[in-house]
């Protein structure tokens, strides 16, 4: 062992030395602490793999009588999970269409893809490719009509759809609010205001149910787009707060120096204000991805089969009624591999952008 | 939280139904012939026994059925019937908004359905009764003997107002536990953390049914409060009652008279009697007058069953709960049901 190893081992046991058995209260709490770990670990690991029943065959009998986890009803019942009610034979569309969307999605969090043109282009083909599976209706695919898409592939689109026409639109509206012209700035920031009071299930409820009534016929549209111009919506007012918070730690000296230099007000915005802005609002930007996309299971209130719904009616028969805390379980793991993987980059751009301001 | 969000979608949907209910409601028949498909309720999940979804996301269940049997009379096959999800909250505003055609969703008729929201409803196609279980070891025959327990209720649901006023009118005193979300309140009650469980007789039966141990359990025989599940239409559209009302009698004078999808070719080819030939449209004048096939009753009978069929298939002896008829059967079974006279 070479001595830097030695050095990192030993300082390893006196760091855990001094954290966790400094004392006899603190070895008391830590021994504590990590028995219910342990006996928590255990029982999950217990519960979910080893008295599991993994048989697709099997029913409730045979995993009552292992007394674990009944995974059967995922086996059975993960492609309802996953794709509700989109027609059985043309599943793989819904699935490729996933794919379409997470690929975007990685893709465009590359820094190498982070130029507005192939920004635009990516996300462009993206939806295209996405649009093409889902709805059909051309190249030789059946067409399947938006009320029938859900699941997985519905939460993705309503999340992506939500954050890319709710980006731009907060930031247009936080630098309306933060324009020097009075009115301008006090009529956005009631609009704000507004849609924050309000909560998001009634914004949806409107989109959804009451517009119809209100808007003339050619402005209708599909009630999913209308969800996801309401959701935007409800983004873009928090999003603006948050972007708006970022502006305000630019020191005023430097659009000022920007100002005298005669740079343009496109550029002062763009090269200097929104990129610091939004360095300032990481953190609380990626809160508000994470949030949006634990608030599409709302969704179900005008509904739309998202992943929770489908979810809902993967135990909701006879035979499972006994299982839905394994289809929950399944559920909040898709969920935490979104939202974990969101986290997780936000960690990753902060260091990298931290970095930079060294 | 949700009893405000209730109050303002209701709210919404009387102003809406006040200035709907008089303007032109059209033809819903019509509509629905052009459309091709005939537009119902589902689930945003699934109503055990009543709306669920199988492996290949095909909907089953007696309202879907009944649904069927609708899609079936008005345009001549079971497959032009398309499911829409809706949630509760949402099923009066989407009627209004012609969304969809009827609502078949385990809903009764009330009052304030009926004017405020300006809705007209079929006859009852199933008596919803609100009933207790209770843990079998506890040794209860009815409710009287519960005094001093505790019982588990939905949060929010019509069940508090009815248990509380039961046990007032028995002068008993019990303590309620009050849960939303049903997965919960079952698991209280089967833990025993509840002596009884109010609830919708039919979810009622269904979780006893589903339990690990159904003979542990007893539905007591009291019966907290009634409501009678209807179909529900759009105000002034008569015939489109007419049809709903027709289609539920076609089902259950099937059943009375023992026709059953399986011998329906056999009795239209030599009907016993005239009501059965006028009903299966071997004798002309039974689809006109509503604006359907004649023999509209026979591909009912033929693509869905009659009512005996679809109950069994989807909540009694050929499903996975097993209930018994009990009031949801004919009239000459002790029950309610009854079909109106085919002359």
């Amino acid at each position: 062992m070479t001595q830097a190893a030695l050095i990192q081992q030993h300082s390893f046991l006196n760091r855990v030395r001094r954290y966790y058995f400094s004392g006899a209260r603190s070895t008391l709490l830590s021994l504590i602490c990590f028995a219910f770990l342990a006996w928590l670990i255990w029982t999950l690991i217990d519960w979910g793999i080893m008295r599991a029943t993994f048989d697709a065959s099997a029913r409730q009998p045979e995993c009552d009588a292992n007394g674990g986890a009944c995974w059967s009803v995922i086996a059975n019942r993960w492609r309802l999970i996953m794709f509700g009610l989109y027609p059985y034979e043309e599943q793989w569309r819904s699935a490729l269409a996933c794919l379409a969307v997470v690929v975007t999605m990685v893709l465009s969090c590359l820094p190498a893809f982070w130029t507005g043109r192939r920004l635009a282009a990516t996300w462009f083909l993206g939806f295209a490719t996405f649009f093409i599976l889902m709805k059909g209706g051309i190249l030789g695919l059946p067409l399947v009509r938006e009320e029938q898409w859900g699941g997985l592939s519905l939460t993705l689109f309503i999340f992506t759809g939500t954050a890319v026409i709710g980006m731009p639109l907060a930031i247009c509206l936080a630098l309306l609010r933060s324009s020097e012209m009075p009115w301008i700035a006090r009529t956005t920031g009631a609009v704000i205001d507004a849609v924050r009071s309000l909560p998001l299930i009634s914004i949806l409820f409107t989109f959804a149910i009451v517009l119809p009534f209100m808007l003339p016929g050619f402005l209708i549209g599909e009630k999913l787009y209308r969800v996801i111009c309401g959701s935007a919506l409800f983004f873009a007012a928090y999003q603006s707060e948050i972007i708006r918070g970022g502006m305000q730690g630019v020191a005023k000296g430097q659009d000022e120096a920007a100002k005298a230099l005669g740079i343009s007000y496109r550029h002062r915005v763009s090269r200097i204000l929104l990129p610091q802005a939004f360095r300032n609002a990481l953190p609380a930007t990626i809160n508000q991805f994470v949030i949006t996309f634990m608030e599409t299971s709302l969704v179900v209130i005008v509904g739309f089969f998202d992943l929770l719904a489908s979810g809902n009616a993967a135990y909701g028969t006879g035979e499972w009624t006994f299982a839905f805390v394994e289809v929950y379980v399944f559920v909040a793991a898709i969920y935490f591999i979104f939202v974990f993987g969101l986290s997780r980059y936000g960690g990753y751009l902060e260091r990298r952008m931290s970095v930079d301001q060294r | 939280m949700k009893k405000v969000l209730n109050i303002a979608i209701l709210a919404t949907a009387t102003v809406i139904g006040a200035s709907a209910a008089h303007a032109d409601n059209g033809d819903t028949l019509k509509e629905v012939k052009a459309r091709g498909a005939l537009n119902c309720p589902g689930h945003t999940g699934s109503y055990l026994g009543f709306a669920e979804v199988d492996d290949k996301g095909v909907w089953n269940g007696l309202d879907i059925d009944l649904c069927r049997a609708m899609a079936t009379a008005t345009l001549g096959s079971p497959d032009k019937l398309k499911v829409i999800p809706l949630s509760w909250a949402q099923r009066w505003p989407s009627l209004q908004s012609g969304d969809v055609d009827i609502i078949i969703k385990a809903s009764g008729g009330t009052f304030s359905r009926d004017t405020e929201l300006g809705f007209q409803f079929s006859n009852s196609y199933y008596l919803g009764t609100t009933k207790v279980m209770a843990h079998k070891e506890l040794g209860l025959t009815s409710m009287k003997d519960a005094d001093g327990g505790t019982i588990c209720i939905p949060a929010g649901a019509s069940q508090e107002r009815q248990v509380a006023s039961y046990a007032e009118k028995l002068g008993i005193e019990l303590e309620t536990v009050a849960i939303e979300k049903t997965e919960e309140l079952e698991d209280a009650y089967f833990s025993g953390r509840c002596d009884l469980y109010a609830q919708w007789g039919p979810v009622l039966a269904i979780a006893r049914s589903v339990s690990k141990n159904p003979d542990d359990h007893v539905l007591l025989p009291d019966v907290l409060a009634v409501e009678p599940e209807v179909m529900i239409s759009r105000q002034g559209d008569d015939n489109w009652v007419d049809i709903s009302n027709w289609v539920l009698s076609v089902l259950l004078f099937a059943e009375q008279e023992g026709v059953t999808s399986h011998n329906v070719d056999e009795m239209k080819a030599n009907p016993p009697t005239n009501e059965i030939a006028k009903m299966l449209g071997a004798q002309p004048g039974f689809g006109k007058p509503l604006g359907l096939e004649d023999d509209w009753g026979y591909n009912v009978i033929k693509n869905v069953g009659n009512y005996s069929e679809i109950f069994e298939r989807n909540l009694g002896q050929d499903s996975p709960y097993k209930m018994p008829r009990e009031m949801t059967a004919l009239w000459n079974n002790g029950g309610v049901l009854f079909p109106l006279v085919i002359d």
